[in-house]
C-alpha cells in the first residue's frame, strides 16, 4: 500500500514539476544552467549536504523524540483546544465533498510540490544565494520543529474532538496514513511543518517576484491552502499554524544571517583542514 | 498473600541452575507479611486534589482517537458532566502503549476509559479485584482495591463449580455492585466485527478470530499458501513478550507462537475449552494429572516437557526464580497461574498440579502460555548477572523483547517495527500430526500494521489482506458494509469500556465518590450516540450467562441509574448527591477537595 502511494506522488509530483518548470522557469534561464551546473552545484554542495544530514538525523530522531518527549514533554492538547475553543470546527463546518478532494490532494501532492519546485526554480539562477538560503531555511525548520517536538506533545484535533472535528483526510483516504506516519507521530502537531515549509517558500517566492512573478502567485495561493488544509483536515490546531508562521519566520531570519556570514568558499580559505580536503576533493574528481 | 508463600515452599528447587535459597525464603515470608497489610492502602492519602482555589481537580487518562477513536468520546462525556458537578477535570491522552503503562505498571492515573481485556470466565474477576494483587503491576489489580471479605468471595466463585458457582458469582457481583462499590464501571460491551475475503481462503466463521484457533484449520482454496491478516495495533512488531503487559492486547500473535494446555474455544462447537498440549487430563478433586502429547518441541528444536510446564508455573509466580529478596510474580497470567499451587512431575511427559480451585478455574489455569525453561533461565540469569533491580512487573524479564522461542504452530520468522510481522509455519506442531486439531494450513502467516480500522478494511478489499485480525471501530462499519467482496463476521464479544478508578488516592478512594461518579455516565445513550447502537449497555463486566436477574440490564442501568434522562444529566440532583456525600461546594459552584 505505501509503495502504491509513493509511486503515485512521485509520479504527480514530477509532473507538476515539470510542466511548472517550463512554464515558469522558461527555455533562456535552463540552457544557461545546462552550461553552469557544475559550478552551482558546487556552491550549493555545502548546504545540500548539511540538509541531508540533518533529514537523516531527524529521520532516526523521531524513532526516540516519543520516549523521550513522555519523559520530559508538557502535554498540552487540551490547553490548546481550551485557548482557541472552535476555530477547526469552525473552518470545518464549511465542508463539502468538492473541497475535502482539494485540501487532501493540497495537503499531500500541493505540499510536497511547494517544497521540490522552488529548488529545481532557484537552481536555475545563476545567483545561487536564494537557493542557498531556502535549503537553509528548510534545514533550520526541520530541526527547531524536531526541538519543539520533543518538549511539546499536542494531539491534534481528530485526536482530541473526533466526535466534532472529523478526520477527513484519513477518513475518506485511509491509503495516505501510510504515509503521513512514515514521517510523523500524531503526537508531533506542535508546530505545523507543513505550515512552516509552506510559509517559508510563500515568503521567498515573494522575495523573487522580480524573477518569478508567477510563481509567487502560485506559491503565496498554495501555502494559503496548505495551512488552511492541516485545519481543515482536523491535523493541527489553530495554534500550531500560527506558530508554523512564526517557526517560518525564525527559519528565513537566520537563514539570511547564516548565509551572508559563512560562505563555503570562505569556509575553505580560512581553515586549513577544510581547505586541504576541498583541494583532495577537486583532485579526486579530476 | 498465602499464595505466594505457598508458592515458594511447595517448590521444589530447579535443579543444576541454582535453586530457591533458604534466604529468599525467608525473604518471601517477610514480603508476605509486608503486603497482607497493603489492605490499609487506600487509607493514605492522595497527592491530587486540588488546585489554587481549592476546587476538586482529575485528570482521566485515555488513548487519542487515532488508537481508540470510541474511548475518547466516553472519557470526553464523562468529563462534561463532571464538570458540571463543578469538579475541574484535564485530559492525560497517551499512546495505547504508554497508556497501558501508566494504569498497568506505574499506577499513575486518577481514573482512566479504556477497553478491558475481560474474560472468557468470571473467573477473571479474581485477577481484576482480589487484594493480594492490590501492589503489583499488571491487569491484576490496576485500581489498588482491596477490602476486608470481598476476597472470600472471590475464593468462592474460584473453588466452586456448577450451580453452586453460578450463585457464588451472582453474590459476588451483588455485593460487587451494592456493598463494595466499583473501583471500576462497565459501560458497555462493544460488537465484535471483522471483516474477511471468502475468496482465498474458506472456514472463517468456524472458530473466534480473537483467538489462535481462528487462524488455523482454514482452508485453503486455489492453493493459496499465504495468509496475510490486516491490524490496527503496532505493538506485537515491536515486542512480543508474552508477559509484557503494556504491549499485550488480546495476545493472538502471542498465542500463535506458544501453546498451552488447553485452548479457549468459544464459538466452537466444543466446549469452553479443548485440549491443546495436553493430551489427557485426568481430573481428581483438588489435582488434574495432566498427559502432554508426544514429541512436542519447541522452536528451538528442543523438546517440550513436563519440565517446562513445572517451570512454566514457578516462573509466572516468581520470575526472578528466587534471587530476589521478594518473589516477583509475572505482570500476565498471574492471577489464574495462581490457582495451581504445586507441580509434581511424574516423567517427561506426565505431572500432577495440585490447584485450591473448581474445575473451571482451575482450566483456566492451564491457559497459559508454556514457555521454554532454558531460554527463560538465562534470560532471568542475563538480567541478574547484569545487576539490574528486579521490580516486580517492570523489570527487563517481563517488559523487554525477549527471543520469541515458544512451542506454537507458527514461529517467528521476522519483523519490521510497526509495519509487519511474520510467522512460518512451525513443521513440528503436534497438530499437524493430529487430524482432528485445527493445525497451520498456510506457510506463512503475515501480519501488516494499519494505522486504522478504515485502513485495515481497505487493505482486505483491496486483496492484501485475507481479513482484519483487530475488531474494527464502530465509525468503520458502515464502510465495511458497503464493499460487496468482503464479508462482515461478529464474534462474541467479551471485552468491555470501563471506567477504572485509583482507589488508592482520594477522591476514588471514597466508596461514596466513585458511586455518584458512576450515575454521571448514562451508558444507553454513550451506546448509542458513540457506538451508533453497536454495543451492549452493561451494569457488570460479565456476559449474560452470569448476569443474575436482579442486575440484568433493563433499559436502564439497575445498580447505577444515570442521575438525569435522555443524556441530560440533573445537575441539581447531582450535586446535592455529593453533598450528602459530606463533600462541599464554595459560593462559585466549585466541589471542594477538602472533605
Amino acid at each position: 500500500m505505501l509503495v502504491r502511494v509513493l509511486l503515485q506522488l512521485t509520479v504527480v509530483v514530477a509532473v507538476m514539476t515539470a510542466v511548472s518548470t517550463a512554464a515558469v522557469v522558461g527555455r533562456d534561464r535552463l540552457s544557461k544552467t545546462r552550461r553552469e551546473y557544475r559550478d552551482r552545484l558546487k556552491s550549493a554542495a555545502p548546504i545540500t549536504g548539511i540538509l541531508a544530514i540533518s533529514l537523516l538525523f531527524n529521520s532516526v530522531a523521531r524513532e526516540i523524540v516519543p520516549d523521550l518527549s513522555w519523559m520530559i514533554g508538557w502535554e498540552v492538547t487540551e490547553a490548546f483546544y481550551n485557548i482557541e475553543g472552535g476555530f477547526v470546527l469552525w473552518v470545518q463546518s464549511y465542508a463539502t465533498p468538492v473541497a475535502t478532494t482539494y485540501f487532501s490532494f493540497v495537503y499531500i501532492y500541493g505540499y510536497v510540490f511547494l517544497l521540490v519546485f522552488p529548488v529545481v526554480a532557484y537552481f536555475a539562477l545563476s545567483d545561487t544565494r536564494p537557493l542557498r538560503e531556502l535549503l537553509t531555511a528548510y534545514t533550520l525548520n526541520y530541526t527547531l520543529g524536531l526541538l519543539c517536538y520533543v518538549l511539546v506533545i499536542a494531539y491534534g484535533p481528530r485526536n482530541m474532538i473526533p466526535e466534532l472535528a472529523e478526520a477527513l483526510l484519513y477518513d475518506t483516504y485511509p491509503q495516505y496514513q501510510h504515509l503521513t506516519r512514515q514521517v510523523n507521530r500524531n503526537t508531533n502537531v506542535f508546530p505545523s511543518l507543513h505550515t512552516s515549509l509552506s510559509a517559508t517558500v510563500a515568503m521567498f517566492a515573494y522575495r523573487t517576484r522580480d524573477v518569478y512573478p508567477k510563481w509567487m502567485l502560485a506559491a503565496i495561493f498554495l501555502a494559503v491552502s496548505v495551512a488552511v488544509s492541516t485545519m481543515y483536515l482536523a491535523i493541527h490546531w489553530t495554534i500550531d499554524v500560527l506558530a508554523g508562521l512564526v517557526l517560518a519566520y525564525v527559519s528565513i531570519t537566520l537563514a539570511e544571517r547564516f548565509v551572508g556570514r559563512w560562505s563555503a568558499s570562505d569556509l575553505i580559505e580560512e581553515w586549513p583542514l577544510v581547505k586541504r580536503f576541498a583541494e583532495r576533493w577537486e583532485s579526486l574528481r579530476r | 498473600m498465602r499464595t505466594t508463600l505457598a508458592y515458594v515452599m511447595n517448590w521444589e528447587p530447579p535443579d543444576s541452575n541454582g535453586g530457591v535459597s533458604r534466604r529468599s525464603l525467608l525473604a518471601a515470608t517477610a514480603a508476605g507479611v509486608t503486603v497482607s497489610t497493603s489492605g490499609c492502602m487506600d487509607l493514605v492519602q492522595g497527592t491530587i486534589g486540588q488546585d489554587n482555589s481549592g476546587q476538586l481537580s482529575l485528570s482521566i487518562t485515555t488513548v487519542p482517537a487515532d488508537g481508540d477513536r470510541e474511548g475518547v468520546q466516553l472519557a470526553r462525556a464523562l468529563a462534561e458532566n463532571l464538570e458540571a458537578v463543578g469538579i475541574d477535570v484535564s485530559f492525560d491522552m497517551r499512546s495505547p502503549l504508554e497508556f497501558h503503562r501508566a494504569i498497568l505498571l506505574d499506577h499513575d492515573f486518577d481514573l482512566y476509559v479504556g477497553r478491558h481485556p475481560g474474560g472468557i470466565d468470571p473467573d477473571f474477576l479474581y485477577d481484576a479485584l482480589h487484594s493480594a494483587y492490590a501492589t503489583e503491576s499488571g491487569w491484576q489489580n490496576p485500581f489498588g482495591f482491596a477490602r476486608i471479605g470481598f476476597d472470600e468471595l472471590l475464593e468462592r466463585q474460584r473453588s466452586t463449580d456448577g450451580d453452586e458457582r453460578r450463585e457464588a458469582v451472582a453474590e459476588l457481583l451483588r455485593q460487587l455492585t451494592r456493598e463494595y462499590p466499583y473501583p471500576f464501571v462497565p459501560i458497555c460491551f462493544p460488537d465484535e466485527f471483522r471483516t474477511v475475503r471468502p475468496d482465498r481462503f474458506e472456514g472463517w466463521d468456524a472458530r473466534h478470530l480473537g483467538t489462535r484457533l481462528g487462524y488455523l484449520g482454514l482452508e485453503p482454496r486455489d492453493d493459496a499458501t499465504e495468509l496475510t491478516v490486516a491490524g490496527t495495533d503496532s505493538r506485537p512488531s515491536r515486542n512480543l513478550n508474552p508477559l509484557a503487559a503494556a504491549y499485550r492486547g488480546r495476545g493472538t500473535i502471542v498465542d500463535l507462537l506458544y501453546d498451552s494446555l488447553v485452548t479457549p474455544a468459544y464459538g466452537d462447537d466444543g466446549g469452553e475449552y479443548r485440549l491443546w498440549l495436553a493430551e489427557d487430563l485426568d481430573w481428581d478433586d483438588a489435582s488434574v494429572t495432566v498427559t502432554l502429547r508426544e514429541d512436542c518441541r519447541f522452536h528451538n528444536g528442543d523438546a517440550l516437557t513436563a519440565k517446562d510446564v513445572a517451570f512454566t508455573y514457578q516462573f509466572l509466580a516468581d520470575t526472578a526464580l528466587g534471587r530476589a529478596d521478594v518473589p516477583s510474580p509475572s505482570p500476565r497470567y498471574r492471577g489464574r497461574a495462581a490457582a495451581v499451587t504445586n507441580v509434581e512431575r511424574h516423567d517427561e511427559r506426565t505431572l500432577t498440579l495440585t490447584t485450591k480451585a473448581g474445575r473451571a478455574a482451575s482450566e483456566r489455569a492451564l491457559t497459559v502460555p508454556i514457555l521454554p525453561r532454558d531460554v527463560w533461565w538465562s534470560q532471568v540469569e542475563d538480567a541478574t548477572d547484569q545487576n539490574q533491580s528486579i521490580s516486580q512487573g517492570t523489570w527487563d524479564v517481563v517488559t523487554g523483547d525477549v527471543p520469541a522461542i515458544g512451542s506454537g504452530p507458527f514461529e517467528l520468522e521476522d519483523r519490521s517495527e510497526g509495519e509487519t510481522v511474520t510467522l512460518t509455519r512451525f513443521e513440528d506442531h503436534f497438530t499437524l500430526r493430529e487430524d482432528d486439531l485445527p493445525g497451520p494450513t498456510v506457510d506463512r502467516l503475515r501480519l501488516t500494521i494499519d494505522p486504522g480500522s478504515l485502513a485495515a478494511i481497505e487493505t482486505v478489499q483491496s486483496g492484501s489482506a485475507d481479513a482484519t485480525m483487530s475488531s474494527l471501530e464502530t465509525h468503520a462499519l458502515d464502510q465495511a458494509r458497503e464493499y460487496e467482496n468482503v464479508e462482515l463476521l461478529e464474534s462474541p464479544s467479551r471485552s468491555f469500556y470501563h471506567v477504572g478508578f485509583n482507589v488508592r488516592h482520594a477522591p476514588f478512594s471514597n466508596p461514596h465518590f466513585r458511586r455518584i461518579v458512576a450515575r454521571l455516565l448514562d451508558k444507553a445513550r454513550l451506546v448509542e450516540d458513540v457506538f451508533d447502537g453497536n454495543a451492549t449497555p452493561t451494569a457488570v463486566p460479565v456476559t449474560d450467562e452470569w448476569v443474575p436477574d436482579d442486575l440484568a440490564w433493563n433499559g436502564e442501568d439497575p445498580v447505577a441509574p444515570f442521575l438525569g434522562s435522555d443524556g441530560e444529566l440533573d445537575v441539581e440532583a447531582a450535586r446535592t448527591k455529593f453533598e450528602s456525600a459530606g463533600y462541599q461546594y464554595d459560593s462559585g459552584g466549585n466541589l471542594l477537595a477538602r472533605y
